[in-house]
């Protein structure tokens, strides 16, 4: 009988594991991560999980409209994850590490909105969001310079228009040029959708 | 009464590794500080009063800022290998301390860590930066509400003085 509770007790922590794993809210970092890290000349790294973003947010009172608006931001969000990685010669990385990143932050609630790629410099840009429901849970953003590696990761609820406000916060400075970036794809597309509409 | 003697040397016995293990290990800012000196052999420079300082900082704060701790260190000549300096803190710090930055060069003289501990409405901070041959090592506990009462009038004045910048140019 007591072997039987223990095996039920360990049977339902193994159950529980995986579930509690699903809920924490920043991912463990991929292993290509620490091969990435002991070769970079410089590191950053940024882990803001809730407590902290909602001990960043009591510093913005709020009665300034902008800091109200990164306020409520900041408070609704789960974490932030920031990498960023510098060598010191370009070579350092492969692509097949690139795409070992790509693929561990990418599963099926992910589309990409950004993807951009330059064959001359090497040079990329991978911006995706985390839809739920039709409402935007997140966001992961990969920037891959010949001798930079930059991957921000962002989970909670995320709108295009605010996250320039985030740039202020260590580490998410490029946040401000996504955020150009977005929105000149969506003007792009506005733009296609009317000169289309012209044309009928 | 042949056996009263062993009393003594029993204490000794059971004391002296209590008190081994009890130095060894020395937690929070004070085992950090210690675990630096003692790795990189250098000293740490402490400033005078600050304990009163400290008082006067969370009076004057409103309970803002408080149990300030300051560690200066003058002198580090070796590199410093991140990875062993963040696992030493981490280790040092112990449960309840979460790393949110972490900054690294690999030639070693920048460094600098930034570990929080949520203490209930308060939230501790606990900095490690190094730059070149100095050091710096603080520890802190912020409440976030009366801190920001207290720097909300200064930073209204910082705005102003902003925009009349501006609006001269």
């Amino acid at each position: 009988m007591k072997n039987r509770i223990i095996t039920f007790i360990l049977g339902a922590a193994a159950l529980a594991a995986p579930a509690l794993a699903q809920t924490s809210a920043l991912p463990l970092p991929p292993p290509v991560e620490k091969e990435l890290a002991a070769r970079a000349t410089n590191v950053t790294e940024v882990t803001l999980g809730k407590n902290m973003l909602a001990f960043a947010a009591k510093f913005m009172n709020g009665k300034d409209e902008d800091e109200a608006a990164t306020r409520k931001l900041i408070e609704g969000l789960e974490g932030i994850y920031v990498r960023e990685y510098e060598f010191d010669k370009e070579g350092q990385f492969s692509m097949e590490e690139i795409e070992q990143l790509r693929k561990y932050f990418e599963t099926s609630e992910w589309s990409s909105l950004v993807r951009e790629r330059e064959r001359k410099t090497g040079e990329s840009t991978d911006v995706m969001v985390k839809l739920v429901n039709g409402e935007t849970r997140g966001m992961f953003i990969l920037i891959v310079e010949p001798k930079e590696l930059t991957i921000v990761l962002i989970l909670g609820p995320v709108r295009m228009e605010d996250l320039g406000k985030l740039k202020g916060l260590a580490g998410l400075g490029a946040l401000g040029d996504v955020e150009k970036n977005t929105n000149a794809k969506e003007k792009e597309k506005t733009k296609d959708k009317d000169k289309k509409g012209g044309n009928q | 009464m042949r056996r009263l003697w062993l009393i003594p040397i029993a204490c000794v016995v059971l004391l002296v590794p209590v008190a081994v293990l009890a130095g060894s290990g020395e937690s929070g800012f004070e085992g950090v500080v210690h675990s630096i000196e003692s790795r990189y052999h250098v000293h740490a420079t402490r400033i005078p009063f600050l304990g009163l300082v400290s008082m006067v900082s969370r009076k004057a704060t409103n309970g803002g800022v408080g149990s300030l701790h300051v560690a200066e260190f003058d002198s580090f000549s070796e590199p410093v290998d991140g990875d062993e300096l963040n696992r030493m803190v981490e280790q040092k710090l112990g449960a309840g301390w979460e790393r949110i930055i972490r900054e690294t060069s690999k030639k070693g003289s920048e460094q600098t860590l930034i570990f929080v501990h949520p203490e209930g409405e308060r939230m501790g901070l606990f900095v490690v930066d190094l730059d070149g041959h100095e050091m710096d090592v603080v520890e802190v506990s912020v409440d976030a509400d009366h801190l920001n009462q207290n720097l909300g009038p200064y930073e209204h004045h910082h705005h102003q003085s902003d925009q009349d910048g501006d609006e001269s140019d």
